[in-house]
């Protein structure tokens, strides 16, 4: 299973690596900004869209 | 190239389209930000496309709330909204310095399940603003509406409301809002929280400190004083997770903008600004600001999670007093900013108000045309000790309202006598340019009325802000108000309506009002006037009832841990921040649509009592056809019966009657604390909204038209002779013991007002508008030419601002209604 923690938009917590942030760069049609999600590093990231391995 | 544009923006000056020289004088920053908010004020009464309802708050929060179900509210609360405050989706807009917003993205709009299920079924109804997928957002709504169905706020209080109350608060026809703490204005301690002497840090010890003293009671000799305590501490307990929880959240935001800076953002000067945004981020709200950049993100994460909690419908701020300090700090005396470069945070921070969308239903989105609530910041004014405490501040922010153009937040600004001319340019220039802002408030009148109708100390009357449009409430520990409650808003017209139909409502067809006596029947102008007054009793009995309970009850049916936690009282008594133990009161009923009842009573008395003309068969029977078929009686009613507004002592003095006679049952009404109920006539657009529920009027009304534009200002077009006139019949009664605040719209010409001497005549018009002793007055400055142009052309014409009622709005963004409303009010000629 491919997990977030393969993935290149997830940043691990400092003091808990098995969480962090999914940080994407996102651009809408008026503005563009960063956006971070907090997810486990084992969550399944099979079906994200937006998974890019590391 | 330099000289083209030069002679452009000239040319913009010259023909006042101040909307493109804003646009091409502000800073590349704001306006890169200005152009990115997703606009979630509502048009007319629809939402912008594009603009989805937050699915993530919702789900998080009541994914908290069935997991807690064993604590009680304010644990509970504080828990689910620790929840959401940890998992919710954060972002941070390129260009931005300061960051948090109350939803996951930038274009979506908030929604609080567990206030109203009455606004969760238009919200799952409405079309538009479902995120997509659609069908997908549609179960999960559904899901929560079905599990909040019943358990809201609203649907607790209705079980203890009186029936009949409920039945007729919820015909819509007489009062607007909801009685909880869910949809309400909620005052700050603003003393307590922004004074830079504390961060949550420093509350989490306070209340350690508190806990540890609770525990050695309850641990000690029994008694009955400590049984409080045991609730006390679960309180406590909940407002230090809260602090915790928002501790957290900044901490976010602070990683964030860190990893941007370290992985993402190749640009220097850019990777600085976000290393400053996650070092502002780690030292506030966690401990005292120590920068301009970190006072406003400060009050903005305050105004932020304040609003995870709760559809705060205003935002009673005074940013110049509060920040002030520190702009002083920075730009005087540390110069670690350019003046430029505090212009651009003072307008990023009018921006970040601005994005701030919740779910309205249409009754709020109608009668609030534009925008998302009435964020009412106030300026200017005097310290405690009654000195000036307009600072460079006030300036900056007026010199960015005219470069962002927002039409929410607005400013009122307190004038008194020793405001300097350079400030009161500055103000002026705002409402040359069209902003509609500031209001101007007659400073030492409104701390007085404050200090008559509640008591409060002159020193903390000192440092009142707008609660919502128009009303002071001072930011102290006794004296906030964390409560006020939209539904105290009468929809006043119907006193004189139901005084001619014996209480009768032949809108919606019930008997509402208590029965007066048969009209037709009536003798002289005073039995009219006692069926006046025994209604508008009735009315404001109603609604305050109404919303007394819901604020004795709110703490059990809502409760706000993050209100509690940054109020000093609550802090320290361990008590709900809307309990009304410790505060002083500071209530007072809205009244729209209150000028149609003196035209009204002026018009029978005169045509009726007085001459003769008619009879009161003839009126009543013409009423109740809507004056069809009575159109030539109609005419003489609305041309031959004095107006409000012309100085004419025959209207003025049943207006100054009708007032005093409101103030007198205003105080034998008691709010929760057992403090005054005064009267404040202000309408923001619910003269539009109440258009089809207000039945035919005496001043020539018919149901469906547009009713006048409220306070205490005369009908569009019926104020004949001049600004002076109006000013002279408003001067007629007592501002400080005649009600709370009264609200006067004026109409200028931008010809007449351009250059120097423009500035001049108004100047000598606001003299004597003080001299006169009026509370407020607000302007609108932009020509007939313009506003029809933007209603054939509204997408040239899109940055149009106007002054609606108690805010501004973009022109383009009200009903044609409303627009038209506008226009006919009378431009008057200093």
């Amino acid at each position: 299973m491919t997990t977030c923690n393969e993935c290149t938009n997830f940043f691990p917590l400092e003091d808990d690596p098995s969480t962090g942030d999914c940080v994407q760069r996102v651009v809408d049609p008026r503005q563009a900004y960063y956006k971070a999600k907090p997810v486990d590093e084992d969550t399944d990231a099979s079906k994200c869209d937006q998974f890019q391995k590391k | 190239m330099v000289n083209a544009a030069t002679k452009e923006l000239k040319k913009h000056e010259k023909d006042q389209e101040w909307w493109w020289v804003a646009e091409k004088t502000r800073s590349k920053r704001l306006d890169y930000l200005r152009k990115a908010v997703w606009k979630k004020g509502a048009i007319g009464g629809a939402y912008n496309p594009g603009i989805k309802i937050d699915l993530e708050r919702p789900i998080l929060f009541t994914e908290a709330w069935k997991e807690n179900d064993q604590d009680p509210m304010m644990l509970r609360k504080a828990k689910a909204i620790a929840h959401v405050l940890e998992n919710i989706s954060i972002f941070i807009t390129d260009q931005a310095q300061l960051v948090g917003y109350i939803g996951s993205l930038p274009h979506t709009i908030q929604w609080y399940p567990e206030g109203a299920s009455i606004v969760n079924e238009e919200v799952y109804n409405e079309p538009g603003t479902v995120p997509e997928p659609k069908e997908k957002s549609l179960k999960i709504m559904a899901e929560i509406n079905d599990y909040w169905g019943g358990q809201t706020a609203i649907d607790k209080l209705g079980r203890v409301l009186n029936p009949e109350d409920l039945v007729k608060y919820m015909s819509g026809v007489i009062g607007w809002g909801v009685p909880t703490s869910a949809y309400g204005y909620a005052g700050k301690d603003y003393e307590y929280i922004l004074t830079g002497k504390r961060g949550f840090e420093d509350i989490i010890e306070e209340i350690d400190g508190y806990m540890d003293e609770a525990e050695k009671r309850t641990s000690g000799e029994p008694g009955p004083d400590i049984f409080p305590l045991y609730d006390k501490m679960l309180n406590w307990e909940a407002m230090q997770i809260i602090l915790e929880a928002s501790i957290n959240f900044a901490g976010r935001y602070a990683r964030l903008a860190r990893v941007i800076s370290e992985n993402f953002e190749s640009n220097p000067k850019r990777k600085e600004e976000l290393m400053r945004i996650s070092e502002t981020c780690e030292q506030v709200p966690a401990k005292p600001p120590r920068t301009l950049q970190e006072s406003f993100q400060f009050d903005w994460f305050v105004q932020t999670l304040a609003r995870f909690e709760a559809y705060e419908g205003s935002m009673p701020c005074r940013p110049d007093y509060y920040h002030g300090p520190y702009y002083d700090k920075d730009v005087n005396i540390d110069k670690r900013l350019t003046k430029e470069e505090a212009l651009d945070l003072v307008g990023e921070f009018m921006i970040r108000t601005y994005e701030i969308g919740v779910f309205a239903p249409r009754w709020a989105r109608e009668g609030l045309q534009g925008i998302t609530g009435t964020w009412v910041w106030t300026m200017g004014g005097v310290n405690k000790d009654g000195s000036d405490a307009c600072n460079d501040l006030t300036i900056a922010f007026m010199q960015a309202a005219r470069l962002v153009r927002v039409s929410n937040p607005t400013f009122g600004f307190r004038w008194h006598p020793g405001v300097k001319d350079e400030v009161m340019r500055e103000c002026f220039e705002c409402i040359r340019h069209g902003l509609g802002y500031p209001s101007m408030r007659n400073d030492p009148i409104l701390v007085e009325n404050t200090v008559y109708w509640y008591g409060h100390p002159v020193e903390e009357a000192r440092t009142w802000v707008h609660q919502a449009c128009m009303s002071p409430c001072p930011t102290t520990k006794h004296g906030f108000q964390p409560m006020r409650m939209a539904s105290a808003t009468a929809n006043t017209a119907k006193m004189v309506e139901y005084a001619l139909s014996d209480g009768f409502d032949r809108v919606v067809q019930m008997q509402m009002g208590p029965k007066t006596g048969d009209p037709r029947k009536f003798k002289d102008f005073e039995e009219l006037f006692q069926a006046w007054t025994a209604q508008m009793e009735w009315l404001m009995n109603i609604l305050v009832r109404t919303v007394n309970l819901g604020r004795a009850k709110d703490p059990e049916f809502f409760g706000r841990p993050f209100l509690s936690a940054i109020s000093e009282r609550s802090v320290e008594s361990g008590l709900d921040a809307v309990s009304p133990e410790g505060e002083r009161g500071n209530c007072w009923v809205t009244f729209f649509t209150w000028v149609e009842n003196a035209d009204s009573l002026a018009a029978v008395k005169k045509l009726v009592f007085d001459e003769k003309k008619y009879t009161m068969d003839d009126l009543i029977t013409a009423l109740e056809a809507d004056w069809e078929g009575h159109e030539e009686m109609r005419l003489d009613f609305v041309n031959n019966a004095p107006k409000w507004g012309n100085d004419d002592d025959y209207v003025d003095d049943i207006m100054v009657r009708c007032l005093k006679e409101v103030a007198r049952h205003s105080h034998e009404i008691k709010c929760p604390s057992g403090n005054n109920w005064p009267a404040l006539p202000e309408n923001v657009s619910g003269n539009i909204h109440y258009a089809s529920l207000v039945g035919a009027l005496p001043n020539g009304r018919r149901l469906g038209d547009a009713l006048y534009d409220g306070g205490v200002s005369p009908g569009p077009g019926l104020d004949k002779k001049g600004p002076s006139a109006v000013l002279k019949s408003c001067s007629k009664f007592d501002h400080i013991k005649d009600g709370r605040a009264f609200l006067l719209n004026q109409r200028l010409s931008p010809t007449q007002l351009s250059g120097e001497k423009g500035f001049k005549l108004w100047k000598s018009y606001m003299d004597t508008w003080a001299d006169l002793g009026l509370d407020h007055v607000q302007f609108n400055m932009v020509d007939d030419t313009t506003l029809r142009a933007a209603q054939s052309d509204p997408e040239k014409y899109a940055e149009v601002i106007v002054r609606v009622a108690g805010y501004s709005a973009h022109f383009v963004d009200i009903s044609r209604k409303t627009q038209d409303n506008i226009i006919q009010r009378t431009v008057v000629g200093l």
